[in-house]
């Protein structure tokens, strides 16, 4: 049996695995819903209980989608976006880590900084979009910093808390092994804390992607959340409607991609799972 | 020829404040020669664990000396010390596991690699290298530990309750292979333990201690020749051994 075949999947199936159709009835149960969704949009239309301004049937939209897509101005916005979101998460991690890094294992800076963190957990950090725009400007970069500011803090937390939750026992080890805090921090606590870290990834990106529309919601000349204010002023809601399926695509995309890496990095968080139920 | 490789004089170690202080051990003064297998036994919260983590150099004593060959006690590759849980690391090999020590102490990778199969063998993992150890039984973990801890082949060992959290069967066996591997390589070992029966199969000498605050209610030797087997702990000498121990921890309640 090798690492691969670990993976959740053969773990849950330890238990008498499902046999033929049966194996995909959560696929065949979403698509279903989907349908089922589908239809009661269309209804909720066609009967007149929601306005066609508000809600448009599928259809509209659907035309609306592909009629986005071939307009070039749409691939200049998504680009705009696509790098507001991606620099701003990127910068994010690296900020929330570093400081998570520093507050999970420096007690005394940990204690002076403890205020501040519940400060700024509680705040809104929405309320900061004008305050960027007007030090910033229009452009990118204060979309960028909307974004850092409301990614890099899940990451501070959970690379903190992760740090901390080392079994104090596998330090004595490592100290009795002569390890120097170097060795203890790389070979035992970050490695501890990476599922914790990988959880704060997780969320940090969805917030970058937050962060960065409503930054163009508040001021921007480019970018999807300018493109989506702008058709929602023209009232063409089919065209909102698009833009928001396509921020959800985006966002879909990004969360598989980090899911991907989080397998192959805390395979052993599986296998964690596969021991407790020894 | 014998030498004596630990010396300790009035160690005592006191926890907590000025508020609520505990005093954990008391006037432990005892020596241990090289090569001999030397178990530490008492109740819970007699303070061997203690006793053990100062050997090691990871708690430093409140009053009192502790010398091992020399030397002022703190953590080097010539003392290896093994934990009650394996604490092996999830996101590791058992091979990896096992060079953990090497990647610390700088030790020459080929070589180390080479060693740590052949303990691997030795434990009865061979083959198992390249597993994780979710996929190892609770004895197996154990069984990688003591191959990690042999790994930069310390002169001493310090072993705390490595057994205890395993089922009797596992841990007698264990115990026995223990003995017989710290025999084959001549290894001084000084074990924590609360089972009389492990003591006195493992052991040349046996410091009983007391509990709150941890003194020293005896020592009892046990000159069973070696190897020893499941068939010395049917004999009579064996039972008296048990006796003895036993009036030493009663008499200390």
């Amino acid at each position: 049996m090798t690492i691969d075949t670990l993976a959740p999947e053969t773990a849950e199936a330890t238990d008498s695995p499902p046999r033929g159709w049966r194996r995909f009835r959560g696929a065949i149960g979403a698509v279903a819903l989907f349908g089922l969704i589908l239809g009661v949009w269309i209804w909720a239309v066609e009967s007149g209980a929601v306005h066609r301004v508000i809600l448009p049937p599928p259809g509209d939209v659907a035309i609306a989608l592909f009629a986005t897509f071939g307009e070039g101005f749409f691939y200049h916005h998504l680009w705009v976006t696509l790098q507001e979101v991606l620099v701003g998460f990127f910068i994010g991690v690296l900020l929330g880590f570093s400081l998570g890094a520093i507050l999970g294992t420096w007690a005394l800076a940990r204690e002076i900084a403890m205020p501040y963190i519940v400060a700024f957990q509680g705040l809104p950090k929405i309320v900061l979009a004008p305050v960027f725009i007007t030090a910033f400007g229009f452009g990118m970069t204060s979309k960028i910093a909307m974004a850092i500011a409301i990614s890099f803090f899940p990451l501070l937390i959970n690379t903190m808390s992760g740090l901390m939750t080392v079994d104090p026992e596998s330090i004595q080890l490592m100290r009795s092994l002569t390890a120097s805090k170097r060795d203890i921090f790389f070979k035992l606590s970050v490695m501890h804390a990476m599922p914790s870290i990988f959880a704060g990834v997780k969320t940090s990106l969805t917030l970058a992607l937050v962060g960065a529309i409503v930054g163009e919601f508040v001021g921007a000349r480019s970018g999807l959340g300018f493109l989506l204010n702008s058709y929602s002023y023209q009232l063409q809601v089919d065209r909102v409607w698009a833009i928001t399926i396509v921020l959800a695509t985006i966002g879909i995309i990004l969360y598989i991609g980090i899911e991907y890496a989080e397998k192959k990095v805390v395979f052993w968080s599986a296998q964690r799972a596969v021991e407790a139920g020894m | 020829m014998t030498t004596t490789l630990i010396r300790t004089d009035s160690v005592r170690k006191v926890f907590g404040g000025d508020a609520e202080r505990v005093t954990a051990l008391d006037g432990i003064s005892v020596e241990i020669k090289t090569g001999e297998i030397v178990s530490l036994l008492g109740s819970s919260g007699c303070g061997k664990s203690t006793f053990l983590n100062i050997l090691a150099g990871l708690l430093s004593p409140t009053g009192g000396t502790v010398q091992i060959d020399g030397h002022a006690p703190r953590p080097r590759r010539e003392v290896g010390m093994m934990f009650q849980r394996s604490l092996l690391f999830p996101w590791r090999t058992v091979l990896e596991n096992v060079l953990l020590p090497a990647e610390i102490m700088d030790l020459p990778a080929e070589v180390s690699r080479n060693r740590a199969e052949e303990l691997l063998t030795l434990v009865g993992l061979d083959g198992w290298g390249e597993r994780y150890p979710s996929e190892l039984s609770g004895g197996m973990q154990q069984r990688v530990a003591l191959a990690r801890v042999l790994l930069p082949d310390p002169d001493l060992l310090l072993l705390d309750e490595p057994f205890g959290a395993l089922d009797e069967m596992t841990r007698e066996s264990l115990d026995i292979e223990l003995a017989r591997i710290a025999q084959l390589t001549g290894k001084t070992v000084v074990l924590v333990t609360h089972s009389v029966y492990e003591a006195v199969m493992i052991s040349d000498r046996v410091f009983v201690f007391t509990a709150r605050p941890g003194r020293l209610a005896g020592i009892v030797d046990v000159p069973f020749p070696r190897p020893r087997d499941l068939a010395t702990s049917g004999t009579p000498e064996f039972a008296e051994r048990v006796a003895q121990i036993r009036s030493h921890m009663e008499t200390s309640l």
